[in-house]
């Protein structure tokens, strides 16, 4: 198990070179090359080769991506080389175009996906979604507005120091985790004086997939509307309150991930500083620049990113050998069986801590689960960079080709996945209790032992007894 | 009286913008006014209709059957006078999971506003729920005026005992599912322990009751001295063989496999065997002789 572990470091840190976890060459799509200027704060956190303490809170940290930038018509971009892919991220800004031309179509970018390629997609509301992108988001059960322009407005949450009459800077609270067993990635730490803009974005509706989930959502007041269309009325509503996403997040099976950001503006480096001002007049600090780190490292496998260092199951009784993961075991034994996991967060591996709520199962299966057991954490299999989860548990009696299976599939983490097959044989027949500790079996055991003690008196008595005194009986009867 | 209220309320609004000094339209707000909520039953008498109020929400929540339409009609009113907002919601909200589906008002330029909603307009998670709907009214548009929220009425869905409820199942999310622990088969059992001991005992019993009858019809060893005298190895050997045999297999009983048994099993055999001859021809010669 120790040389099983360090094994598993060595050809860990031979293999690791980038700080995202799948790599560090990352593409931006941009209509014009020159509108990077906007984005230069964003992406210069992206490429910060060089880790610098700007604050004690938070720590940039060094992400050292290389990047690439095209423009979505040109000729030399290409997602795909020699069948294996040429870039490991994908950052989508919006485009005015109809269409995202050859290079970068749906099927292109499904194709990117399911080769474990991670994309970032920005909307805006200025300029309607090329079709690429809605059908590639359609793919995904993402809805968008008909006409595939909307505006997210809310006349209770606005800025009312640039959007006073618009209303469509929305602030909102820093993005916790909707559900309590969700592990808070993106607003964790924020300061309750901090808003997160969003500015003239698009709201987007998911599907009820299990792969799609809300980063962000609209406050309950907000709503979408087209402006160029519905300026005056909203006729016939698309979509309203919590039902709009505002930042969404995709995760395909294979762990490759899809985010969604309703507004590119959010990311440009006017809103990373800014001072904004709350409807009740009190002025506030934004969130945005934080929250594009995390969803962007998010997005890019730099957390939220699990590995399986290594399993064990062993034999748990009395006088058993010591083998480890043997391959047959006995029905009705007790076993114990260890994982040991790391979580990558931005720049190393550490130990996962199971989030509050949530717990990390173990199935023992043949066709359907026989036992889903809590796995407890195990402080003395632990290191600093792996924590073990443990369970013991007895095995079911029923014999057959069993499966000690871990499917821990999270919003947000990676999925795990990973299967032990082993035997279960029945008992042998030396096995079983002996009939002497069987209560019921007394009589029988008796019953043996008088028959015996009765043979060997009577073969004694026969061979050596002589005839009962005639004369005497004689006499008698006489 | 509401007329004379409105002109003392917007009489001292402006004399305080005067007095402040302030040109701006000041805090204008949206609000709502000549509000009811009425339901019109499409089969059968009953309908309700109730008046809405801005400030306080209805009491009592009222009935939506499935064949009855809801209708919500009001005037949106910036600071007191009929406009169109470009936000004018009913929304329905489910106690229980937080789920809110909005419904938008139509609205004419000068304010009045109306909106129907049915049973076959809400989406199955509120048509399913236990607790009452909380509806409230959004009303809010661009510009300074401060929007509206709040809650104006509840609304408990009946649903028609007839026709079944729409089949809506919860999606599946990745989380913690529940625990499960295999259901072993109880062991075998054996009855009391007492009744076992009875019947041991009885069993045991017979033992010295068999001897006790060998001894009343004349059992005797007589012949012992006699018999080890003419042939002694032979008979120890073979009632030694005979004794060895019940040990073999208590042996096999408690400790040994077959392949041990087998051979130790055989020896004794042979040594039976060939003792036996000469031991049971000692045993002969005393019945011949007449002493059997």
């Amino acid at each position: 198990m120790r040389s099983l572990l360090s094994f598993f470091a060595l050809v860990w840190a031979v293999a690791v070179s980038a700080i995202s976890t799948t790599g560090d060459r990352l593409l931006v799509v941009l209509d014009d090359v020159a509108d990077q200027s906007s984005y230069s704060k964003f992406l210069g956190d992206l490429t910060s080769s060089s880790p610098c303490p700007l604050s004690v809170l938070r720590y940039w940290p060094y992400r050292g991506f290389k990047l690439s930038f095209e423009t979505p018509k040109s000729e030399s971009l290409s997602l795909f080389h020699l069948g294996e892919r040429a870039y490991d991220h994908v950052i989508l800004f919006p485009s005015k175009s109809k269409g995202l031309g050859p290079n970068l179509t749906a099927n292109l970018l499904l194709q990117f996906i399911n080769a474990n390629g991670n994309i970032l997609l920005t909307l805006s509301s200025g300029s309607s979604t090329p079709s690429s992108i809605v059908s590639l988001l359609a793919e995904l059960d993402i809805q968008l507005p008909a006409d595939r322009t909307g505006l997210v407005v809310d006349h209770f949450n606005y800025d009312a120091a640039s959007a006073a009459d618009q209303h469509d800077v929305l602030l909102l609270p820093a993005p916790h985790s909707i559900r309590p067993d969700i592990k808070d990635f993106f607003g964790a730490g924020a300061g309750s004086d901090e808003v997160l803009v969003f500015p003239r974005g698009v709201g987007a509706t998911l599907g009820s997939g299990e792969l799609l989930m809300p980063i962000v959502r609209a406050p309950r007041t907000a709503y979408s509307y087209n402006p160029k269309e519905q300026g005056e009325v909203v006729d016939d509503l698309f979509a309203a309150g919590e039902q709009l996403a505002l930042a969404a997040a995709f995760q395909a099976r294979n762990s490759a991930r899809f985010a969604l950001v309703g507004s590119a503006e959010l990311l440009e480096d006017a809103w990373f500083d800014a001072e904004v001002k709350t409807t009740s007049g009190q002025a506030a600090k934004t969130f945005n620049r934080e929250f594009a780190k995390r969803l962007s490292g998010w997005a890019f496998q730099e957390i939220g990113v699990l590995r399986v260092n290594w399993i064990e199951h062993h034999l748990n009784e009395v006088g058993a050998s010591n083998e480890s993961n043997p391959g047959i075991y006995r029905i009705k034994n007790d076993v114990t069986y260890t994982i040991s996991l790391s979580e990558w967060s931005w720049s190393s591996w550490s130990t996962f801590k199971v989030p509050a709520n949530d717990g990390l199962q173990l199935e023992f299966s043949m066709l359907s689960p026989f036992h889903r057991l809590d796995l407890a954490l195990d402080p003395s299999h632990s290191t600093a960079e792996a924590a073990a989860y443990t369970a013991s548990f007895k095995l079911p009696d029923q014999h057959g080709i069993f499966n000690f299976k871990i499917n821990y599939k999270r919003p947000f983490f990676t999925n795990v996945e990973e299967k032990n097959t082993v035997s279960v044989r029945h008992m042998a027949h030396d096995e079983w209790p002996r009939s002497y500790v069987i209560s019921g079996a007394w009589p029988w055991i008796t019953g043996i032992g008088a028959t015996v003690a009765a043979w060997l008196a009577f073969c004694a008595l026969w061979i050596y007894s002589a005839p009962v005194d005639q004369k005497k009986k004689g006499a008698k009867k006489l | 009286m509401r007329f004379q209220q409105q002109t003392f309320a917007s009489a001292a609004l402006l004399a305080l913008a005067v007095a402040s000094g302030l040109a701006s339209a000041a805090a204008s707000s949206w609000g709502f006014d000549d509000a009811s909520l009425s339901i019109a039953a499409r089969k059968g008498s009953e309908g309700i209709k109730e008046k809405l109020n801005q400030k306080t929400p209805l009491a009592m929540p009222v009935a939506l059957g499935s064949a009855d339409s809801l209708k919500v009609a009001l005037t949106a009113k910036d600071n007191g006078k009929g406009k169109r907002p470009h936000q004018a919601f009913v929304v329905l909200r489910d106690q229980d999971s937080g789920l809110e589906a909005p419904f938008p008002l139509t609205v004419k330029e000068n304010g009045k506003a109306v909106v129907q909603i049915s049973q076959k307009d809400l989406p199955a998670q509120l048509l399913l729920a236990e607790k009452p709907l909380k509806a409230s009214v959004v009303i809010a548009s661009f510009g300074s005026a401060t929007g509206l929220n709040t809650p104006a009425f509840e609304v408990e869905i009946r649903p028609d005992p007839a026709t079944p409820l729409p089949n809506y199942e919860k999606p599946l999310r990745y989380g913690k599912r529940p625990e499960i622990h295999h259901i072993f088969r109880s062991d075998p059992r054996s009855p009391p322990k007492v009744i076992s001991l009875f019947f041991t005992l009885a069993v045991a019993a017979t033992v010295p009751a068999l001897f006790i009858g060998w001894a009343l019809l004349g059992a005797n060893l007589n012949h012992l001295t006699k018999a080890l005298g003419a042939a002694p190895l032979s008979h120890a050997s073979f009632f030694g063989s005979i004794v060895a045999m019940e040990f073999v297999f208590f042996m096999y009983y408690t400790s040994w496999n077959l392949f041990q048994t087998l051979p130790v099993a055989a020896v004794v055999g042979v040594v039976a065997a060939l003792s036996g001859t000469k031991a049971l021809g000692e045993v002969q010669s005393r019945r011949l002789a007449g002493e059997r």
